[in-house]
């Protein structure tokens, strides 16, 4: 692969790795999903138009409409926990332990 | 053909009368209390012309009126038995409830709610007298229910006082005990002798009578306050004094006696149950003079003596002597109702005082009730040739002289002279001496009602003992001849008793106070007999059950054992065993290390 595109999936690795490996906060967890997100907008964009596949460029902006509506839902998630517990430190979501 | 049963059920209807007019509303008005006085007087002149018909030619009667209803085999109706003890009852009962209504004209006069207490004396005048005349035995009970359920009403006459409530409570279920047997009794009868009538029962004469005897001995137990269900009786003062004087002294409690009188065809046939009857009597009589000995109050000294008479009626039946017995419940019924009577008209002229030990000196500011009370305390210990004389030497000689249980005979010797004891302590500390009483002193015996009552129970006192023994035709034959020293023994032991007791009282006047000792406490508790059984069977009976119920088999079985047990081990075990925590990010961790993982899996394959 050309050097632009080793770029762009190294960020995409980097941000899985954010997302995977984080310390307290979720919101970080979050952060890396847009990341994550962000890398994927790039690469596609840039292979469709490098092979001129004009038929699939509809397909980054819904990639990121989707994006958009998951990240919503995500931020929900997170200012519920905020509601319940102030802070969204991930060693409080423990409910689900026996 | 004469009016013998006409006469008879005539003197007995009158007596519902003045139930019957309540339906008019005439029982509102002042003479109510007059007008039931004045038919109890009627119906007692009214039953003497049949008791004398039957002094006369000993004729019997059973009438049989009305038939109610036939169960298969079984006929129950309204009968009547007028026989020996019905009809020489009858007017001794009449003649007692008239002087007592008389007296309780003086005695509640100023009770808001006199006619209440005269319609409700009536209605146990009425029962007594159905249980008396009963044939069959399911009329004997419902004459026994009622009576036992009008000394309930009028025991709590004045229901504002607790103590009040709870004596007439203790009666009923003292009572009910006692029900249990006769209940008994009546189904064994029902079962092998196919009726419920005496005459059936008599003349089939069923061989082992050991179980049903023993439930009509329980019933006795029960109604007549023997040892064991005996509480009831002193705590009946709570009711007015004619209550006492009619039901807890002449009438009510003998109809123990009176049930086992009427079975002693059965009776004398039962060796065991005679032993057993002689046995309870003794242990009776004896305990409850003891318990007599230390009391304050002199209701409560008058109803221990009622149950000590009660005891020896019992050990006279348990002798073998039904005729005995019930010639000392009629005699008994004249002077305990007047010992009754002169305690109200103590107790009412000290202004409810009813402690002996705040009486005194009465002897001369009340010289009727002095009378009265002397007397009837003479005839009660069997003065000679007074009333008590003729029934209860005759059961003391008898005793004496028969093939008996010498215990049971120490038993009732000493309590003959106990009853000597505890009368010359009523008298020595409620007439003579000073007066421990205030001064401000509403002493009266002016009232005509009350002096002619007593004196009217007064004469019967003196005279009836023998007027009754001579006129009744002879039945078991008394034992003739006897050493000396036995003829005179209850003499003896009386005399000894009165002289024993005025000696100790003289010395109280003498000596300081001092700590009671553990026999007085004995004697002054009841023998503890009602603060252990009162307290330790209901407590172990209820703490019992309740563990038993919910503990044991709620919590044990239903619960614990099963369904509770796997879930805590479960849940214990698979804490221990997972190592699940919930933590996200080692969820989020292993799942790179799988991803790294199988990348590097598929991309060193070769």
């Amino acid at each position: 692969m050309s050097l632009a595109h080793i770029n762009i999936f190294l960020a995409f690795t980097v941000s899985l790795m954010g997302l995977l490996m984080y310390r307290s906060h979720l919101m970080s967890s979050l952060l890396c999903l847009e990341g994550m997100m962000l890398s994927l907008f790039v690469m596609a964009t840039m292979v469709v138009l490098n092979t001129h596949f004009t038929l699939a460029s509809m397909m980054p902006i819904i990639l990121l409409v989707f994006a958009a509506c998951e990240a919503a839902l995500g931020l929900s998630l997170l200012v519920m926990v905020s509601n319940t517990y102030g802070v969204d430190h991930v060693q409080n979501l423990n409910l689900l332990q026996c | 053909m004469n009016m013998f049963s006409s006469l008879m059920l005539a003197s007995l209807s009158v007596l519902t009368l003045p139930i019957m007019s309540s339906i008019l509303n005439t029982h509102k008005n002042s003479t109510y209390p007059h007008h039931v006085k004045n038919i109890i007087s009627y119906a007692f002149i009214t039953s003497l012309i049949p008791t004398m018909m039957f002094i006369h030619s000993g004729q019997e009667t059973i009438i049989s009126n009305w038939h109610w209803m036939t169960i298969q085999t079984l006929k129950l109706s309204l009968s009547f038995k007028l026989d020996y003890f019905s009809m020489i009852f009858v007017p001794v009962a009449l003649f007692v409830t008239w002087s007592i209504m008389e007296f309780s004209l003086w005695y509640m006069h100023s009770d808001p709610y006199i006619t209440r207490f005269f319609k409700y004396l009536l209605t146990f005048l009425i029962t007594m007298m159905i249980l008396v005349t009963a044939n069959n035995l399911f009329q004997l009970f419902i004459g026994w229910e009622g009576v036992g359920i009008m000394s309930f009403l009028l025991i709590g006459w004045w229901y504002g006082r607790t103590d009040a409530n709870t004596a007439a409570l203790q009666a009923i279920l003292y009572n009910r005990i006692g029900d249990i047997g006769f209940i008994m009794a009546m189904a064994w009868f029902l079962f092998n002798t196919n009726t419920w009538d005496l005459q059936q029962i008599f003349m089939l004469d069923p061989n082992l009578t050991n179980l049903p005897l023993l439930g009509l001995l329980l019933a006795a137990t029960g109604k007549s306050a023997q040892f064991g269900l005996h509480p009831w009786l002193p705590s009946a003062m709570e009711g007015p004094t004619p209550v006492s004087a009619l039901l807890h002294s002449s009438t009510m409690v003998v109809a123990g006696v009176f049930l086992l009188i009427r079975f002693h065809p059965l009776m004398e046939n039962n060796k065991t149950i005679q032993s057993l009857t002689l046995c309870l009597g003794a242990i009776t009589t004896l305990f409850t003079a003891i318990c007599a000995l230390t009391q304050n109050d002199i209701k409560k000294i008058i109803a221990f003596s009622t149950s000590s008479q009660l005891g020896l009626m019992i050990v006279t039946i348990g002798i073998n002597q039904p005729y005995l017995a019930f010639l000392h419940i009629c005699t008994h019924a004249f002077f305990k109702a007047m010992l009754f009577m002169c305690s109200g008209s103590i107790i009412h002229s000290l202004n409810d005082e009813q402690d002996i030990r705040k009486m005194g000196g009465l002897f001369n500011a009340m010289p009727f009730t002095t009378t009265s009370l002397i007397i009837g305390s003479l005839a009660l210990t069997g003065m000679p040739f007074l009333t008590g004389f003729y029934s209860k030497d005759l059961i003391i000689e008898t005793a004496n002289t028969s093939y008996t249980n010498a215990w049971a005979l120490l038993m009732t010797l000493i309590a003959t002279s106990l009853t000597a004891v505890y009368s010359t302590r009523i008298i020595f500390f409620a007439l003579l001496g000073q007066p421990r009483f205030l001064p401000l002193t509403t002493i009266n015996e002016n009232n005509p009602f009350l002096i002619n009552s007593i004196k009217r129970l007064l004469i019967g006192s003196i005279f009836a003992g023998f007027f009754i023994s001579n006129n009744i035709y002879p039945t078991t034959i008394p034992e003739m001849t006897m050493p000396i020293y036995m003829k005179l023994t209850a003499l003896t032991v009386t005399i000894l008793g009165f002289t024993l007791a005025l000696e100790l009282s003289l010395i109280t006047h003498n000596l300081k106070p001092e700590h009671p000792t553990n026999m007085f406490k004995f004697s002054n508790l009841l023998g503890y007999y009602p603060t252990i059984m009162h307290r330790l069977p209901p407590l172990a009976n209820l703490s019992m059950s309740q563990k038993s119920a919910s503990l044991l088999l709620d919590s044990i079985w239903l619960e614990n054992i099963l369904p509770k047990s796997i879930s805590q081990f479960q849940m214990k075990t698979s804490i221990l065993i997972s190592t699940q925590k919930g933590q996200i990010k080692l969820y989020f961790l292993s799942f790179l290390i799988t991803l790294t993982l199988s990348m590097l899996l598929f991309n060193l394959h070769e």
